[in-house]
């Protein structure tokens, strides 16, 4: 399901540099402009954040328009609207069960191959060691990745709940939308994590995009998005709370059925709990994995 | 003769090297199972215990279309990617006749998908394989892939002309699960749906096999099945002969 990758053609040489021109006629030199200097705490900000859309722009294989639209906001419309259909065949639950958990649910696209993209394909395109051999903090690089993959998430969760509950007539209480927003930012940002940590998985397994496929679809069945727990085996419930998505579908729902803030906020505790235990896992698993292709000499074998 | 040795050569090639591939087989015997476990449980929520073999047997079709989706629209691109195309399109035969064998082939692994769905049902559930009609489900399901082998090629033809067929093939799966009625039933869809669905062989092919499963007429909607597969062959042989005139014109074959 990865895009292509198209290597552009190799740089050739400039025969008369721009700068040995502008050399011939000196012109006054400026007072060299110094910027304030900034704490450890800005700057690692700074690495995460703009080191993180770079590597988005760089890494993601979706974001051209074609592949943006098609991949991450018709596609996951239509497993809505597939779902939601399902349900009303099946009267399992309600239409609000189905278009708020789905739409919630499809955050995950985007966040766990983005996830696995952010690492797999450094190692990909050879540029991992580049980064490895970075003297600041790997974590705050990696974590700083998966912001525009939250990000990216929370805007098709967005569009899907517009469109799905446009198409199929659900009527959501304006005064829930600003709690929806947040939830729906809690569960991209726990899925981005979780996609991180299976992105770390690709520094020690070959092919690391079978794992992300079959964790999508792991996904469908065991966040309770499509299936209500009470249906469900209560060891597949217990595994899903674990998961992202679970906590985050349950508070949209109670904010979409116009419980208010305080009846959601307990779920949306939980999926915090879960993305910040999915970001230390990462962490650790990056190092391990990186002190492993470290000692046994195979960090770009493929 | 040659043309059939041709075909049945080709395309044991080709489901060689894709069963070689363990991402293929994973995604061709994993994902179908989750699927089909996700609709076991919703159709046991429902009280509707006396479909499970129905609903495995839908999430097996979804498996094979899925792979028939990315495997044959992903067809050409790949054969460019592994640098074959060349010698693919060399070769003394019509292209149609080349590439036919690696979506047949595509097909044929999606079987995979069908076959894991109703083992673990099976072993997992205990969901009695008490088909209606039992001969005509195997020769269903045979035609059927056949069948999505030959639609898969006018994809191949189709998304070569297109430098995102990818996206497009991560777009159309969701819709044809849905319009084909694998697991929805096209009734309770909005009508407009409908005349989409009667020109689609998935959705024939995907209503054969539930009449032979559940019990209904069998061999018109697998004669509809095959007659617009059919239709699909001929209009990518001449989609795929049009796409290679043009290449090689524009000397573009193996650029993307």
């Amino acid at each position: 399901m990865s895009g292509a990758y198209l290597p552009g053609p190799a740089a050739s040489p400039t025969p008369f540099p721009f700068r040995a021109r502008a050399a011939l006629t000196p012109s006054p030199v400026p007072p060299p402009h110094r910027s304030p200097e900034k704490g450890p705490g800005m700057k690692t900000l700074r690495l995460m954040t703009v080191g993180g859309v770079i590597a988005y722009r760089a890494l993601f294989n979706w974001t051209t328009p074609g592949m943006f639209i098609g991949t991450l906001l018709v596609g996951p419309l239509f497993q809505l609207l597939f779902f939601a259909y399902l349900g009303r065949q099946l009267q399992v639950a309600d239409d609000r069960f189905y278009i708020v958990g789905n739409a919630v649910l499809t955050a995950s696209l985007a966040c766990v191959f983005g996830g696995t993209m952010a690492v797999a394909n450094e190692r990909r395109y050879g540029t991992l060691g580049h980064v490895l051999l970075s003297p600041r903090s790997r974590t705050a690089v990696f974590w700083g990745r998966v912001l525009p993959y939250a990000g990216n998430g929370l805007l098709i969760a967005v569009v899907t709940l517009t469109a799905g509950a446009l198409l199929l007539g659900l009527r959501i209480p304006v005064s829930a939308l600003p709690g929806l927003l947040l939830v729906m930012a809690a569960g991209s940002l726990a899925c981005g994590f979780f996609g991180l940590t299976l992105g770390a998985l690709g520094l020690r397994f070959r092919d690391v995009w079978v794992i992300s496929n079959v964790s999508v679809a792991l996904l469908l069945l065991l966040t309770g998005v499509n299936v209500p727990a009470s249906g469900l085996p209560g060891w597949m419930v217990a595994v899903g709370e674990w998961l992202p998505i679970t906590h985050a579908a349950e508070a949209a729902r109670r904010l979409a059925a116009g419980d208010g803030l305080a009846a959601a906020a307990g779920p949306l505790g939980q999926e915090l709990l879960v993305g910040a235990g999915y970001a230390v896992a990462a962490a650790a698993l990056l190092k391990i994995f990186e002190f492993e292709s470290r000692r046994t000499a195979s960090l770009d074998v493929l | 003769m040659s043309t059939l040795r041709l075909l049945t050569v080709g395309t044991l090639l080709h489901v060689k090297q894709i069963s070689r591939s363990p991402f293929e087989i994973a995604i061709a015997l994993v994902v179908p199972v989750v699927q089909a476990t996700l609709a076991v449980y919703l159709f046991r929520s429902s009280g509707e215990q006396h479909r499970l073999l129905e609903a495995a047997v839908g999430a097996g079709v979804m498996g094979v279309w899925s792979s028939v989706l990315f495997g044959s629209g992903g067809a050409i691109q790949g054969q460019r990617w592994q640098g074959t195309l060349e010698m693919i399109m060399l070769a003394p035969r019509r292209p149609v006749l080349v590439v036919l064998p690696i979506t047949i082939a595509t097909g044929l692994t999606g079987t995979y998908a069908l076959l894991a769905t109703l083992v673990w049902g099976r072993l997992l559930y205990g969901i009695r394989l008490d088909f209606a009609h039992p001969a005509a489900f195997v020769v269903a399901a045979v035609v059927c892939v056949v069948a999505l082998g030959m639609f898969g090629l006018l994809l191949a033809a189709t998304f070569v002309l297109m430098r995102n067929a990818n996206a497009l093939a991560n777009t159309l799966e969701y819709p044809v699960w849905l319009v084909s009625g694998m697991l929805v039933p096209i009734t309770v869809l909005p009508a407009w749906t409908t005349p989409i669905a009667a020109v689609l062989p998935t959705t024939w092919g995907a209503r054969a096999l539930r009449e032979a499963t559940s019990g209904g007429p069998v061999w018109p909607s697998l004669g509809i099945c095959l007659g617009i597969s059919l239709l699909c062959l001929v209009l990518g042989g001449f989609a795929l002969t049009h796409v290679e005139r043009r290449a090689r014109a524009a000397a573009t074959l193996a650029l993307a």
